[in-house]
């Protein structure tokens, strides 16, 4: 309860006060311009934050993620063009709404959908966080083994992508974080003689590259895309109707997605898929969704920011990412010398809930920020693509570059960034290299003490409850599909032949 | 004529792209071969060649599941606009070697332009005030050094 409360104080710093409000309308910005997501810009921004004391610095990362999240509506309301993956099925219905003159309810609703979304994911956060912390504090390194490989494995179902290719960029993340030297024995690998690579590759360079620079080279092949703006006089609040049509909806949504972002590297987008067609199916009215209906965008727009809320539980109590924005926030936090997982409700308690106080700050912040400046914001969403990302592009190599004040940064963002590029272009996604990379380090260091301490029988972690549990919850992530499809599909041809 | 165009594409992704990704196993793999190898006594559970070999083989077999089982569907042609900003992007690296600051100028002009964007005030943005800009934050702001060059040197003096 001290913890509680000495969190609360250290945000009273008018210096943090302020730092909070300017990167929700950073983050707002970023979520409003078409192609910059929340973790484009919380990795391009982690490079400011690297001179600061951890609270602030963490402050202004875990804001820009909420407030971006929230903005990517805007987009898909007034272009059609979320503005973040998360708000993809907000533009089903937000943008046949902006279209019959409703611009300013739909973005209305969505504003508080978020709102509620957000505020409710981070009070679940505050109860399961310490829980779950509390938990796994009983876990010795066979069992963080064995959640490290559980959480790799859920990459196998991030974005729509093939899950082959998803844990393939997994492994190749992981590969990338055994460059340098080996902590238990010193010896160097993959390090090409270059002094730089011995402490590895740095988190950052590659966030930089995989979500800010690939980005423009997607951009370059998406040139001829013409944008245009709906016209809203002014965002408008959802009339007592509007609630009694959408409260179940909302409520729905914050639970899904809270429990979504809970599950590792499953992030808003996701929930907002899960959030929407839930509020579909329960819809009274389903015919009227992907025509405008306002519990379509209630159900996405609660969904995706209660999932921010959720995805910081692994985050911070395990110190497995919740979310890919989470994994990139995981990396602020390692720079900054914080070490999530179960000690951090002990030793850093107050910062822990420092962090959880912002997230609800910013859940209100944004209310305002949207209530008052959506209309401002709206005018960022035409800003050309010929000075946008040229702009992030300068942005994307100082930041690199700053961290260790290294050349061979800006060349690793560059690389990164290409690769990235025809990664994305194969249908490779790169947010399990990301986490891949941030995660392959503790994975190696939790193998390398599961050996010593099992003395080199790594079989008899099978033997363990709580690993056996995670492997066979693995087991179900990697090969339930295809063995459920193998099933059904073997009884319908049965069922056929019988016929 | 279109058709056979995209199987033929499609074809030369199922087969390329894992064949690309076996390639870099066998080097990356060939690459750990030669790690220095410590006494049982300091290996406390693994040789530091172990853990990353036994990540490129789980590649390796995963590349090989791409090739045989899990085809994908071929990408559409990239535009010409895209290889030049590669292209581009290569001509940033080198020039950076003279001045960083000059090669972003350089880079945030020329893309510009490329992507079709010819007003005088667009170029100056992405050309010299974002530059200088950003070079401002972070020398002044943040108190970073950015390498000498042609241009940082009149700054540093």
């Amino acid at each position: 309860m001290a913890a509680l409360f000495a969190g609360f104080s250290a945000l009273l710093d008018p210096e943090i006060l302020l730092l909070v409000f300017a990167a929700t309308l950073g983050g707002v910005l970023v979520g409003a311009l078409p192609g910059l997501n929340a973790t484009t810009g919380v990795a391009l921004l982690l490079p400011f934050t690297i001179t600061m004391e951890p609270v602030p610095a963490i402050a202004i990362l875990t804001t820009i993620y909420c407030a971006a999240t929230f903005a990517g509506a805007i987009t898909a309301i007034l272009i059609n063009t979320p503005g973040t993956s998360a708000s993809a099925t907000t533009c089903l219905d937000g943008y046949p709404m902006a279209q019959r003159g409703e611009a300013g309810r739909a973005l209305g609703m969505a504003t508080v959908s978020s709102t509620i979304g957000g505020v409710v994911s981070v009070v679940a956060l505050m109860a399961a966080a310490p829980l779950l912390a509390g938990i796994a504090y009983k876990f010795a390194p066979p069992e963080y083994f064995a959640l490290t490989i559980f959480g790799l494995s859920m990459l196998a179902s991030i974005g729509d992508g093939s899950p082959t290719k998803n844990v393939l960029a997994g492994a190749f993340g992981v590969l990338l974080a055994t460059v340098g030297i080996d902590l238990l024995t010193t010896v160097e690998r993959f390090t090409f003689g270059f002094n730089e690579l011995t402490e590895g590759i740095g988190f950052v360079p590659v966030m930089i590259g995989v979500f800010g620079i690939s980005e423009l080279l997607v951009q370059a092949s998406n040139l001829r895309t013409k944008r245009e703006r709906i016209a809203m006089k002014a965002i408008k609040l959802p009339s007592s109707d509007d609630y009694r049509k959408t409260w179940k909806t909302i409520l729905r949504s914050t639970g899904i997605g809270t429990f979504v972002g809970i599950l590792p590297a499953e992030g808003a987008t996701v929930a907002s898929m899960i959030g929407y067609n839930e509020a579909k199916r329960w819809s009274k009215t389903p015919e009227e969704f992907g025509k405008g209906a306002l519990e379509g965008i209630a159900g996405s727009e609660a969904a995706n920011n209660s999932a921010a809320g959720g995805a910081m539980v692994p985050t911070l109590a395990l110190g497995i990412p919740g979310s890919p924005t989470a994994a990139v926030i995981l990396a602020g936090l390692m720079i900054h010398g914080v070490q999530p997982g179960p000690t951090m409700f002990t030793d850093q308690a107050d910062f822990a809930f420092a962090i959880f106080w912002t997230m609800l700050l910013v859940n209100g912040m944004f209310f305002f920020v949207g209530l008052f400046g959506a209309k401002l914001f709206a005018r960022v969403t035409l800003v050309p693509v010929t000075i946008l990302w040229p702009s992030v592009f300068t942005f994307s190599i100082v930041g690199a570059y700053s961290l260790d004040q290294s050349m061979l940064d800006v060349w690793i963002a560059v690389g990164s960034g290409v690769i990235g590029f025809f990664m994305r272009r194969y249908g490779f996604s790169v947010v399990p290299l990301a986490i891949g990379l941030i995660l392959g380090g503790m994975l190696e260091k939790r193998l390398g003490q599961s050996m010593v301490m099992l003395d080199e029988q790594w079989w008899l972690m099978f033997g363990r409850p709580i690993c056996l549990v995670f492997f066979l919850l693995t087991a179900l992530v990697l090969f339930g599909k295809p063995l459920w499809g193998l099933l059904f599909s073997q009884r319908s041809s049965e069922k056929s032949t019988g016929e | 004529m279109r058709g056979r165009e995209t199987a033929v594409r499609r074809a030369a992704v199922n087969w390329i792209v894992p064949l690309c990704i076996i390639v870099f196993c066998a080097c990356a793999y060939f690459l750990t071969t030669e790690f220095d190898r410590v006494p049982p006594i300091l290996k406390r559970g693994m040789q530091p060649a172990d853990f990353p070999q036994l990540v490129i083989m789980l590649m390796g077999f995963l590349a090989l599941w791409l090739a045989f089982v899990d085809k994908s569907t071929a990408p559409t042609p990239l535009p010409p606009v895209v290889y030049v900003s590669l292209g581009m992007m290569a001509g940033f690296l080198g020039l950076a070697q003279v001045d960083l600051f000059l090669a972003l100028g350089v880079f945030g002009f020329c893309l510009t332009l490329i992507w079709g964007d010819r007003r005088w005030w667009a170029l100056a943005i992405v050309a010299v005030v974002v530059p200088f800009g950003v070079f401002l934050l972070f020398d002044q702001a943040f108190d970073i050094r950015f390498p000498r060059g042609l241009l940082t040197n009149l700054w540093y003096g």
